[in-house]
């Protein structure tokens, strides 16, 4: 008895020593958005709004309507980006939608970041730098679990 | 630290149990049927005697055996100029039927840490039975640390034979934060064999199947042929990834055409 008292208790440990490893998000956004989460709200105050340290401009620099007509017709200000990105048609490509719920591959948008062949226009952002590898990570994922109003 | 702390607290307790020191085996006894603690990358059931250890040096070269012709491919020795991935390991017998020990492996300077315990035995049982825990880390244990629990069910046929089944949960599979994955975690079940074909000649062989969880490429598998000359064991092997610690197996081979050369050396010190 005593032999299985000191078994289970020896597996019970081995249970307790396997809980919860994982990844740091923080080291795959990169250190200029170390808080960037795949959410909408995230994505649009970090990556939308705000500009980076290392020289990445803020899409909304662009796209925006105070004054001036939004670049490629996309307004990414707070209030209007949702609705003028997720299952809306591009102005510039015919047949491309910008963000498509559920698939990231299939966005217009993610096409535009990383200057996949076949886009209208230049990569985004214009001129670079472009945004990191992780961060497309982030923008993708948001987009595959649906895109949602986050 | 704090898995390393975990294995460490759990290896004092262990050694610290009465109750674990059970009647022991003749585990010193060569078995004929088991001459090594791993087929490839799987480990088996065979038991450290208390104080034992093992020592064992894997190779994994990096030269795909598919790739150009055969000319090709001997004047690359078969893979032996295009660098090899290196492990080293070490275990130790705590207690009787208890053993824990360390692989450190080159690919991303992986450092695995692992304590096995045999619960049951087959002359009693039927099926030999053993617990294992490990946890790995690469960049020498700083970095995306993969804990796995599992189990080994083993059998051996006489002195011919032996087989395995090998469930295994390993968390932390997916090198990709949990938030941006389906799957952070991999159930694999993993299937060995070993037979003896000639008096200290054996050839083996290695699946795993991921059943659940994150499973990218294409699963491990593998086969070797090995000589067993005293307390060593030779064995040259072919798998499809460079895996030899569990997160490894689980994440699978490269491709389902690349295949690599291996060269192990295992050597028994009791």
């Amino acid at each position: 008895m005593r032999r299985y008292i000191g078994t289970f208790t020896f597996v019970t440990l081995l249970c307790l020593s396997a809980v919860g490893c994982d990844e740091k998000l923080s080291d795959i956004a990169g250190p200029s958005t170390p808080d960037l989460e795949p959410s909408f709200t995230s994505i649009q105050q970090l990556i939308f709004e705000t500009p980076e340290t290392g020289g990445r401009k803020n899409c909304t620099a662009c796209h925006h309507n105070v004054g001036r007509t939004p670049a490629g017709g996309l307004n990414l200000l707070h209030d209007v980006a949702y609705d003028n990105l997720v299952n809306v048609a591009s102005a510039a490509k015919a047949g491309a939608v910008r963000v498509v719920p559920g698939s990231a591959d299939a966005s217009y948008i993610v096409h535009k970041v990383e200057g996949r062949p076949g886009i209208a226009g230049a990569r985004m952002p214009l001129n670079g730098p472009y945004l990191s590898d992780g961060q497309i990570l982030i923008l993708k994922r948001w987009i595959d679990l649906g895109a949602p109003r986050n | 630290m704090r898995p390393l702390f975990r294995i460490l607290t759990i290896a004092a307790l262990v050694a610290a149990l009465p109750g674990l020191a059970a009647a022991q085996d003749d585990d010193a006894a060569l078995k004929i049927a088991e001459p090594d603690f791993t087929v490839i990358s799987l480990p088996t059931s065979l038991r450290l005697p208390k104080f034992g250890s093992a020592f064992r040096v894997t190779h994994r070269f990096q030269r795909t055996l598919g790739e150009g012709d055969f000319g090709d491919l001997a004047g690359d020795l078969f893979g032996l100029d295009n660098g090899a991935v290196i492990g080293l390991e070490y275990r130790f017998g705590i207690v009787p039927n208890g053993q824990i020990g360390f692989h450190r492996s080159s690919r991303l300077k992986t450092i695995e840490f692992f304590g096995q315990y045999g619960m049951l035995r087959q002359e009693r049982a039927g099926l030999d039975l053993s617990v294992i825990a490990t946890v790995e880390g690469v960049d020498n244990f700083k970095e995306s640390r993969s804990p796995a629990l599992g189990a080994i069910i083993g059998r051996t046929v006489g002195d011919v034979a032996a087989f395995y089944i090998e469930p295994m949960w390993v968390n932390n599979a997916n090198p990709l934060p949990s938030q941006l994955v389906d799957d952070n975690d991999t159930v694999s079940v993993g299937l060995g064999a070993r037979v003896r074909i000639r008096p200290t000649v054996y050839i083996s062989g290695e699946f795993v199947p991921r059943v659940a969880g994150y499973d990218p490429d294409v699963s491990h598998g593998g086969f070797a042929i090995e000589k067993r000359a005293g307390g060593h064991l030779f064995q040259i092997n072919f798998t499809n990834s460079f895996a030899t610690t569990p997160a490894q197996t689980v994440r699978g081979g490269t491709g389902s055409k690349d295949w690599y050369l291996g060269f192990y050396i295992s050597r028994k010190f009791f």
